[in-house]
């Protein structure tokens, strides 16, 4: 799957496959439509978070507000700690995703330009922690965690995340096609081997870890189960759990709408700029789940 | 202490200091669960590991004993069978469909590869409210046309495929982008031999792309096949596996066993039951769509 994405980028826009096997205005117009689907629904919500509560109770519904309001942000204030969710959020997004990259791109390079006796037996070690559905291993990483004495705090919420094999995986095979020059270069001019990595090496696959940088940030932001299962405090919730839990307990929808909007409108933000990173990254690993 | 630091400085033994802290985190947090989880469901503790103890095979006897965990282990299993090919087909067609790369195709991808961002909490309002019984947007132009009184979030016939919906929903996008690039790296020559010998496109679709994007439709089977028996935060945010156990997924079942009603040991056992599943379905679907290469 590499080769071919990576033929696709070389090739730009010359390349073609696929046909249209309809007339094309039809195929547009589903397609058009499949887009709806997803618009539709999420302008919509957008919109609602500044209805007035009393507005999105009335019947018949309207597609477009009436009055608008801040109203559902002030609730949102009053009764959540929307703001310490939001502030654990970040420090979830940032505290996992950048040692993250420090640590699995440090493997990474070692995997990629040393050898090293146990070389293959780790790195196939590695790749099987990938098989591993989290779900499945959920409970006795839970009690081992708890017994670390991680739980309810930052330490349990963060560390465990911070081993990937697909990021080790992906920065391998970028560093990997780097030239030997470079290295050697390096290395007869008296650099550290962890300068060659870090001055080197690693500022030429930026392109990479940026791709794990905008695929950690998305996951980590809207990770729901992982935050769920090791806090237990309000003041520890982020957005995604934090709200959801509020869901369970209230019946206020302008407020979930509110919420809603702040949870995502980040992440819609991240999208709009770094697409690319997001498409390639996708393309060229897949994402799990 | 200088014959250490020289130690330290050749690249083969420096390369164990760089792998240390990820293969360590990996082994710790991902090999040793692994291998503890067997041995938890032979327990009867709570979160703190306080409890009976050791209990033997109890928890699985029991499990084959539980109705709920028959009903949930039939949910998934259903979802399964019901989500991943309407996933696959609809994937397939969009990046048949969207494989030029036209202005009006990048848009339409990057507008389905979208709800990405959406967490399953968004998701959840966002289609809980837009399918209202009562004051849902959705649920009034089904009237205006004629379609009425349908309880899309709580009824035992429908909520099961408006959760199906919602998961399609929110990782179409994904399946066409990686098909699509593959479709993209089969060589246009091959599409222009066909078209001289006379090959219909759709013909050309089926015996031309097909063949040589298997091994990345295989890969896309297999993540959508583990992804949907693992479904829980979608059941989590819209329906808490409601109405009447019918949106009750083995994950969803093992995630209240262990941490709403405390009984961590049993957790683990319904999670084997799924960790057989998966492995089991993950050796088959290799052998099915990897094996002829190793030949």
């Amino acid at each position: 799957m590499k080769t071919e994405a990576r033929e696709y980028e070389h090739q730009g826009h010359k390349v073609k496959s696929g046909r249209r096997m309809v007339g094309d205005a039809a195929v547009d117009l589903v397609l058009i439509l499949i887009a709806l689907l997803i618009l539709i629904p999420v302008i919509w919500m957008l919109m609602c978070a500044f209805r007035p509560e009393m507005e999105l109770m009335k019947y018949p519904p309207k597609f477009f507000p009436e009055s608008l309001t801040t109203e559902n942000f002030s609730n949102l204030l009053q009764r959540l700690q929307i703001l310490t969710y939001l502030k654990n959020s970040i420090i979830y997004c940032i505290f996992t995703t950048v040692p993250q990259l420090f640590i699995n791109s440090l493997a990474g390079y070692a995997f990629a330009r040393y050898q090293f006796k146990g070389k293959n037996v780790i790195f196939i070690a590695v790749l099987a922690t990938m098989m591993i559905p989290f779900q499945v291993i959920m409970v006795p990483l839970f009690l081992e965690v708890v017994k670390l004495g991680m739980y309810d705090n930052y330490a349990g919420l963060l560390i465990p995340n911070w081993g990937v094999a697909i990021c080790i995986f992906m920065t391998r095979a970028a560093y990997a096609a780097l030239p030997k020059e470079l290295e050697e270069a390096a290395r007869m001019d008296g650099l550290s081997e962890f300068g060659i990595y870090w001055k080197i090496m690693t500022p030429l696959i930026m392109p990479t870890l940026m791709t794990n940088l905008v695929l950690g940030i998305n996951g980590a932001w809207n990770d729901l189960l992982w935050p769920l299962l090791m806090t237990s405090t309000p003041s520890m919730r982020t957005l995604a759990n934090g709200i959801a839990l509020f869901l369970e307990t209230s019946l206020q929808y302008g407020t979930a709408f509110a919420g809603a909007f702040i949870s995502v409108i980040p992440m819609m933000i991240l999208y709009i700029f770094g697409q690319q990173y997001f498409v390639e990254g996708t393309a060229t690993s897949g994402l799990k789940g | 202490m200088e014959k250490i630091r020289n130690y330290w400085k050749k690249p083969e033994h420096v390369a164990y200091l760089f792998i240390a802290p990820a293969v360590g985190l990996l082994f710790i947090f991902r090999i040793l669960p692994t291998a503890f989880s067997f041995v938890c469901g032979l327990f009867d503790i709570d979160m703190f590991l306080n409890g009976k103890g050791f209990v033997g095979l109890d928890n699985f006897k029991e499990m084959f004993q539980d109705d709920y965990f028959w009903n949930a282990l039939k949910v998934t299993i259903k979802f399964t069978l019901i989500e991943v090919p309407i996933q696959m087909l609809v994937g397939l067609i969009l990046a048949a469909l969207l494989t030029k790369n036209n202005k009006f195709n990048k848009l339409m991808r990057a507008i389905y590869f979208a709800p990405i961002v959406c967490s399953a909490t968004v998701v959840a309002i966002m289609w809980k409210m837009f399918l209202h019984s009562n004051i849902g947007i959705m649920t009034y132009w089904l009237e205006q046309i004629g379609i009425k009184g349908i309880n899309f979030l709580n009824s035992p016939e429908y909520t099961f495929f408006v959760l199906v919906f919602m998961s399609v929903w929110r990782s179409f996008g994904m399946s066409t982008v990686i098909l699509l690039s593959a479709m993209q790296g089969v060589s246009r020559d091959m599409y222009e031999a066909a078209e001289i010998d006379g090959c219909s496109d759709a013909r050309a679709f089926i015996s031309i792309t097909l063949p040589l994007i298997k091994d990345t439709f295989g890969f896309v089977f297999m993540t959508r096949l583990i992804g949907s028996l693992q479904v829980f935060d979608l059941v989590f945010t819209t329906t808490s596996g409601g109405p009447a156990r019918t949106t009750e997924t083995l994950v969803y079942y093992t995630y209240t066993k262990a941490f709403s009603n405390n009984r961590m040991g049993y957790g683990a056992a319904v999670s084997m039951a799924l960790f057989a599943i998966i492995l089991v379905l993950t050796i088959f679907c290799y052998r099915g769509f990897f094996s002829e290469e190793k030949e």
